[in-house]
């Protein structure tokens, strides 16, 4: 009798983990658990379809459930996995029971809810399912005011598009400035300029008090004032949907996610777990953090396959190099800026720099701000935040990369960069960043 | 005891944030004023800033003593070796 893995969830990290695991061992047989209708689409692809930069939802597809049965997996689409015993090796779905040798728990995340009056009204959208985002993409056509409600980059990213499609947008959150809990201020600052610059009203420092209507959300009650509207796009935090493995015994952390080892292993034998719903160390501090990208999941999908399918694989504590569009800016970095680094009580100095993406004189070029944060003793790369228009995501890789492997601010001081007009400037902005760092260092320590 | 970590994590990091948030973008041009809650008084007024007090180093093993940081991972050495340097100045 074959080996059998059951898979539950059909995010990045559980095709990952599903395909992989069958590619690699053909003998497998693998069953794949969702709760949704569709399979293999991008999520992040979402808001822009709303602000019409990309054209339609069906782009966002990026394979088909037939597909996957041709791989030889068997897809249970709109079927919830609602309890696991782990003593049988079994898995509840539809009231039936089915059995495993192998488990692999993807099961994602799901937003953070208000905490206020009125939550449960219509009309307050979360950003997630597709087929939720094509129903109200139809309705975003007979409105004119939406309050996107949370900093965060989704957040972001909803407030820029649904500017751009035309609609009055207020964007409320507690925090500062926008992306506060990511982003530092003196990067935010351009981020509040392009979206201002969009249409979109930036109402920081503001709290959410209450969701008001009868039928459907009207308004939003701050504690700034009342802010008319026809919906309301809720972007908090993501949480991880860890209840079912919790319920299993599966040990949890303390981020609320599932607690893995560098294997993707659970502390349950035979038991694997990927994506949003797992929390990884971050390289710098070794705390689990959660709430990554979707090459994050897809690549903890991959290690889980390669360790079921009885091959040694493991992964690495992350730096996590992000990057995002914020109206017409281009913001990113990894690991940690200037307020998490206070926050969290993280020695670090500052090298800051300013260069541009392509030669002077070639049309197209933008200005690169370059903010690298380093150990003070030890000058390792700790942190970055980068904004601009091109490039910006390819340095923040790089830099992710160069601090995971322990590069100081004298390397990059010193890298190699390529001079090619069209592509790039004769003075690399992070090498200008760097430069301006030791020479500040060197003339603290001669002062 | 796994909930008392997890709630001990949320509330710490939540105050810690606000209160980084509000040392850095205080003159920063385009920020605002941060909403003020009078929620928090034991966080706002006694663990941030004793918190701010305890050098890094200290922290850092207080965290692994309480088993918060990470186990069952081998980090990569951050060893590269000497890095290159650029020849000395006369």
């Amino acid at each position: 009798m074959p080996e059998r893995l059951i898979v539950i969830g059909g995010g990045g990290a559980g095709t990952a983990t599903a395909t992989i695991a069958k590619r690699l061992n053909p003998d497998l047989k693998v069953t794949l658990f969702t709760e949704f209708p569709d399979i293999a689409y991008s999520p992040c692809g979402i808001p822009f379809v709303h602000g019409r930069e990309i054209d339609n939802f069906e782009s966002l597809f990026l394979s088909t459930v037939e597909r996957y049965v041709e791989d030889g997996l068997d897809m249970r689409m709109e079927t919830t996995v609602t309890d696991i015993d782990l003593d049988r090796g079994t898995v509840t779905a539809r009231n039936t029971h089915e059995g495993f040798d192998k488990l692999a728990i993807c099961t994602g995340w799901v937003w953070e809810k208000p905490d206020v009056p009125g939550s449960n009204l219509p009309g307050l959208h979360y950003v997630k399912d597709i087929r939720a985002a094509m129903e109200f993409d139809k309705q975003l056509d007979d409105m004119k005011r939406v309050v996107v409600f949370g900093g965060t980059p989704i957040g972001v990213e909803m407030a820029g598009n649904l500017a751009h499609r035309g609609l009055q947008v207020d964007f409320v959150d507690e925090g500062p400035w926008a992306l506060s809990e990511l982003l530092d201020p003196d990067v935010a600052e351009p981020v509040h300029e392009s979206l201002t610059k969009r249409g979109v009203t930036l109402r920081f420092g503001t709290k959410v008090e209450a969701f008001l209507g009868d039928e459907r959300v009207r308004a939003v009650a701050t504690s700034e004032g009342e802010l008319e509207c026809d919906a309301v796009i809720v972007c908090l935090h993501k949480v991880p949907s860890a209840q079912l493995a919790e319920a299993a015994g599966v040990k949890v952390g303390t981020t609320g996610a599932i607690m893995v080892d560098e294997r993707m292993r659970t502390s349950k034998p035979n038991v694997w777990a990927a994506g949003d719903v797992v929390e990884v160390p971050h390289g710098l501090s070794m705390l689990p953090i959660r709430g990554l990208t979707g090459s994050h999941a897809y690549a903890q999908g991959r290690v889980a396959a390669f360790n079921i399918a009885g091959q040694d694989l493991t992964y690495d504590p992350v730096w996590i190099p992000w990057g995002m569009v914020a109206g017409d800016y281009t913001i990113g970095g990894f690991s940690i800026g200037e307020t998490l680094a206070t926050a969290m009580g993280v020695p670090y100095v500052v090298a800051k720099g300013v260069g541009v993406s392509r030669a002077r004189y070639y049309p197209g070029a933008t200005r690169t701000h370059v903010k690298l944060l380093a150990e003070p003793d030890t000058r390792k790369l700790i942190g970055a935040q980068i904004h601009g228009g091109e490039g910006v995501k390819e340095r923040a890789d790089f830099l992710a990369f160069a601090a995971k492997r322990g590069a100081t601010l004298d390397d990059l001081a010193w890298m190699e960069n390529i001079y090619s007009p069209p592509i790039g400037a004769l003075f690399e902005p992070i090498a200008i960043a760097a430069q301006n760092g030791l020479a500040s260092l060197r003339e603290k320590a001669a002062a | 005891m796994s909930e008392l970590k997890r709630r001990l994590r949320e509330r710490s990091e939540h105050y810690l944030l606000q209160d980084s948030m509000r040392r850095l973008g205080k003159d920063v041009p385009g920020t605002f004023k941060p909403y003020d809650g009078k929620d928090g008084w034991f966080w706002r007024r006694v663990f941030v800033p004793l918190y701010r007090r305890v050098p890094w180093t200290v922290k850092r093993r207080a965290m692994d003593t309480l088993q918060m940081t990470a186990k069952g991972w081998q980090p990569p050495p951050r060893k590269p070796g000497e890095p290159w340097k650029p020849p000395r100045r006369q």
